[in-house]
């Protein structure tokens, strides 16, 4: 039963998901609303899989799958992600002349993007207020260094895995050698 | 030929960091500017309809090329190709983190890229902005669900449906009304 409602929960994020970053919305609803994950979890697998090779949504799909069953339940995850890929994608190629310039599927995405950036929005508030709150206070160190990260990333356009990196060596220094 | 689909995007997948377009880069070394097998412009078409199709762009992205070189199987090859060794690394990490959670060096790392993940989903977020508003609607559109989300915690799921439907109105309004192509 884990398995199916693992699989099912997959099928919706792979099914309402167009790329990358806007998976996390989707991926961190059904990951917390099932209790299979935490946010700080969430922000997690978000770094691991960015530091990682493979897509986004798929790392994050063995990430969760694993967590909630094990073997199993990281390819049954992963299936679930590829859902969209194996049907509706195969019918695109088979059709691929057709898809090649099709209006309804523009329009259709001219409402999604802006949609997914509201999401996505929503997401780094959500996911801020985790990760910069230690037990209902503001955490000045994390602030900081958060950015500092920020900076890193829009202003010297430093590739995420360095910044990642960086971050996680400056929280060993930080919070575990100083005990921040 | 199944074999062969399924080695290349073994490679393909093994190198593919933070995000999908480097997988994108490879395929054209290995099939445009090598093999000589697909154009540049065949490339990009595949690249923007894996790109507007639901599911991750990648998985879409080979399940086309190897459709189009060897039919649904082919399809298949490339797809389980890609993820073979992503999925490998990442049920080992993920042992690793359940086991390595709560020790004090490993958490405390964590702890740190933490802090960094909300800045870069952020900078990911203003390289999406430009594409995602073509009309002014469609800021309208990205406020609406910031609230429905964080505010009024309606499921994603639903918000991005709500969200098709919505460009298929605005695009309509602008087509009929305005005498607008904003598809074009």
């Amino acid at each position: 039963m884990l398995l199916l409602e693992l699989f099912w929960s997959f099928v919706k994020i792979g099914f309402t998901s167009f790329g990358g970053l806007s998976m996390i919305p989707l991926i961190s609803g059904e990951m917390i609303s099932h209790g299979w994950m935490t946010a700080s979890e969430v922000s997690d697998i978000v770094a691991i899989a960015e530091m990682t090779p493979g897509p986004l949504g798929l790392n994050c799909a063995t990430f969760a799958g694993m967590r909630a069953a094990g073997f199993p339940g990281a390819v049954i995850a992963n299936l679930g992600a590829l859902s969209p890929t194996f049907t509706l994608c195969f019918a695109a190629a088979v059709f691929f002349e057709h898809f090649r310039k099709n209006k309804r599927l523009t329009q259709i995405m001219t409402g999604v993007r802006p949609a997914c950036v509201g999401l996505v929005a929503g997401v780094v508030i959500e996911l801020a207020l985790v990760n910069y709150y230690d037990s209902g206070n503001v955490h000045f160190p994390s602030v900081i260094l958060g950015l500092i990260d920020l900076i890193l990333l829009l202003k010297f356009k430093i590739s995420i895995p360095k910044v990642l990196l960086f971050s996680a060596l400056v929280g060993i220094i930080l919070f575990g050698v100083m005990g921040l | 030929m199944l074999i062969k689909l399924y080695m290349q995007f073994l490679k393909f997948g093994s190198f593919t960091f933070g995000g999908g377009w480097s997988i994108v880069a490879q395929m054209k070394a290995l099939y445009v500017d090598s093999e000589k097998s697909l154009t540049d412009e065949e490339l990009l078409d595949l690249t923007s309809i894996g790109r507007s199709l639901p599911g991750t762009m990648i998985g879409n992205i080979a399940m086309f090329y190897g459709h189009r070189v060897a039919g649904f199987l082919g399809g298949i090859a490339c797809v389980i190709g890609m993820i073979t060794v992503p999925m490998i690394v990442l049920m080992i990490i993920t042992s690793f983190y359940t086991a390595f959670q709560h020790n004090i060096w490993v958490a405390s790392a964590m702890r740190g890229v933490r802090t960094a993940v909300a800045p870069v989903i952020l900078s990911a977020l203003m390289g999406m902005i430009k594409s995602a508003f073509k009309v002014p609607p469609c800021v309208l559109v990205a406020v609406l669900m910031f609230g429905l989300y964080f505010f009024m915690r309606i499921s994603a799921v639903w918000l991005v449906i709500i969200g098709a439907v919505l460009g298929l109105v605005i695009c309509e309004y602008y087509e009929r009304v305005r005498k607008l192509d904003v598809t074009a």
